[in-house]
């Protein structure tokens, strides 16, 4: 059930197209030719109808008394004369007529004499009645015309009862009502044929037509709108998955052409608002989903600072001082990161980060040894620049700082001074921490301390950690 | 109520289109009292009726029939409403007292489009009593003989058309002459 396949929109489409055409103009065809077809049918059987009738009226008119053998001549000639009609004449019993001389016996019986003499014809009578043919020899009898499909051949049947009348009597006796059936039977297999050639071409024509129409309206379609609709498909799903380069191109002045440049325009702002967000900290953006409203929240306050930074910058040219700063900024970026902490911003070339969560303190402290153990191992790459780190935890307010017009989402209070003092206190190498900070992070990381430290803005001396190492390794 | 009114006419109208046309009787009760075509009994086997006796009786617009001389020979016209009843009985030779099995009926009426050669071909099947147009040309090619030399009556010698009638009235006929 879930496995089911959805179908694309393109061939949605061109399905209903399809499907269209062919209820539309296959009902509208369809009625047509069933019409066309029952109409020459028709006139088909009425000519073969009327014929029918004729033959028939010719024929009775030589059933003379007496002259039988004018009868079966005219039954043959006619037969002769006219390619695909055939003339038979049954008995009343379905024997056919001539086929022996029991006819002439029964006449001179009744004549009493022997007014006509036997014939020496071959027996060639069928062994069963032709079809249907007591349904016509029966009294009353019956007129009959239908259709007989035989050896692939098709034949529409006359049966025409030639009834014995009085003055067939004194030969034929009055014992009986029908004297015979004619069978007036006429060959309709080139006309089956034709309509049956008309049919399949009207069918097959029928079909090529829906197929083009289906490949010009579906062309059509992909090319005015499928397209476009999937490339700005396409597009969204690129910038999506933050991939923000490409745009759809698309020249027409439609309503599709009006929506692609649109999404155009759409996707340059959201470039520009993605490149934005690098300059702003996760905190700030999600602070943004959530409201800008001010709030008091519980955070590890982290600070690092490069020491000896500001000589680096009077001993070297401004291009290495960035390329080293961003490079140490880089480093220290990618493992605050990795380690769940969110960057708040970037004062020169000192960090401030934040973490949060109840591991905040385990993973601020393992940040903060391996941003000091990298300056240590790419002492070199830095230029034997090093870091100082702060850290604490406490209660901050977090929200928007500044004016309208300028704005920082970021954190306010005690512990962020605190943070920053301590920061400004470590030296290269060192990592000083809050007791507070402390006292959460052991015993998974072993500190030496506690020192009295006077920190600025602090009117008593405030007790300081140096985070050594995790708990189990070397430091 | 003017929508129970509507529907009330409404069916009216459909049961009215649907009810069966009543169908027009032409052996009427007295055909009884009408003249036979002929004294002779028909009781000889003939083809159709075979041996069965048949009586048939004429109303008096048969018997107002004119023939008229055409090229020396009588040619004969019913007038339009004339009814020919062949009573047809079972046996040759019924019992007395004993009804017929059927009524075969010609009816003069050259207009009805169910006409064949100017007459409507009719049976009534007893008890039944229904009347029915005979619509194949058993009836009238039989009786097409009529107009031509046949076995039956004065065998037509003259070969006259007598308008599809066996018996016609002689003392028409001598009046004609």
């Amino acid at each position: 059930m879930g496995n089911r396949r959805a179908l694309s929109l393109t061939v949605k489409i061109n399905l209903i197209i399809v499907i269209a055409l062919a209820v539309g103009i296959g009902a509208a065809l369809g009625a047509l030719a069933t019409s066309l077809i029952s109409a020459y049918n028709r006139k088909t059987q009425q000519g073969v109808f009327e014929n029918a009738n004729i033959l028939f009226t010719a024929i009775e008119s030589v059933m003379i008394p007496g002259q039988a053998p004018l009868a079966v001549t005219t039954l043959a000639n006619v037969s002769i004369r006219t390619p695909g009609t055939f003339i038979s004449l049954y008995r009343r019993d379905g024997t056919l007529a001539f086929s022996d001389n029991k006819t002439i016996e029964t006449v001179n019986a009744n004549l009493n004499m022997r007014r006509f003499q036997p014939q020496d014809r071959p027996v060639s009578a069928p062994a069963t009645p032709p079809k249907r043919f007591m349904e016509s020899a029966q009294t009353p009898p019956n007129e009959l015309f239908f259709r007989d499909d035989v050896g692939g051949r098709a034949f529409f049947h006359a049966y025409r009862p030639l009834i014995n009348l009085p003055k067939c009597t004194v030969c034929h006796g009055a014992d009986h009502t029908v004297r015979g059936v004619i069978d007036i039977r006429t060959d309709i297999s080139d006309d089956v044929r034709t309509t049956s050639l008309a049919l399949a071409g009207t069918g097959a024509g029928f079909v090529i037509v829906v197929g083009l129409l289906a490949l010009v309206i579906g062309s059509f379609l992909r090319n005015v709108v499928l397209d476009p609709v999937q490339s700005i498909g396409k597009l969204c799903m690129d910038v999506t998955a933050g991939h923000f380069e490409g745009r759809v191109n698309l020249r027409t002045r439609d309503e599709i052409g009006n929506l692609a440049r649109t999404v155009n325009t759409m996707v340059e702002g959201l470039h520009e608002r993605f490149e934005l967000t690098k300059y702003v900290s996760a905190g700030t953006i999600g602070s943004l989903r959530a409201g800008q409203e001010p709030r008091r929240v519980k955070r590890i306050l982290f600070f690092t600072d490069v020491r000896g930074f500001t000589s680096y910058t009077e001993k070297h040219g401004p291009e290495q001082v960035v390329v080293v700063l961003n490079r140490i900024l880089d480093e220290q970026s990618r493992i605050i990161h990795e380690c769940g902490g969110d960057i708040d911003k970037f004062v020169g070339d000192e960090v401030f980060a934040v973490f949060t969560g109840d591991d905040g303190a385990r993973r601020s402290c393992r940040a903060a040894l391996a941003i000091v153990g990298l300056c240590a191992s790419k002492a070199e790459e830095f230029d034997n620049l090093n870091v100082g780190i702060g850290i604490t935890d406490g209660m901050v307010i977090h929200g928007m700082v500044g004016s309208a017009r300028r704005a920082d989402f970021t954190m306010i209070g005690d512990p962020v001074n605190t943070a920053s003092r301590l920061c400004s206190l470590a030296k290269g190498g060192q990592i000083l921490v809050s007791t507070t900070m402390r006292n959460a992070a052991v015993p998974e990381f072993s500190f030496a301390g506690p020192y009295s430290a006077k920190l600025k803005g602090k009117v008593e001396p405030q007790k300081v950690w140096f985070l050594r190492a995790e708990s189990g390794r070397k430091s | 109520m003017k929508r129970g009114c509507l529907v009330l006419i409404a069916l009216a109208v459909l049961f009215g289109a649907c009810a069966k046309k009543e169908e027009r009787v032409y052996a009427t009760p007295d055909y009884p009292t009408w003249r036979k075509t002929t004294d002779t009994v028909l009781d000889y086997p003939i083809p159709g009726h075979m041996d069965r006796l048949r009586v048939p009786r004429m109303n008096a617009i048969g018997f107002s029939v004119a023939p008229t001389l055409v090229g020396g020979k009588l040619h004969w016209d019913f007038p339009e409403g004339t009814v020919i009843v062949k009573e047809v009985y079972a046996r040759p030779k019924p019992a007395p007292g004993e009804g017929p099995i059927q009524l075969t009926i010609m009816v003069k009426a050259p207009k009805d489009p169910r006409s064949q050669g100017g007459w409507l071909w009719l049976t009534r099947d007893l008890p039944d009593g229904k009347e029915q147009v005979f619509m194949g040309n058993y009836c009238v090619t039989c009786h097409s003989n009529a107009n031509e030399g046949h076995p039956y009556f004065d065998r037509n010698q003259n070969l006259e058309f007598r308008d599809y009638v066996y018996f016609v009235p002689l003392d028409a006929a001598a009046r004609a002459r």
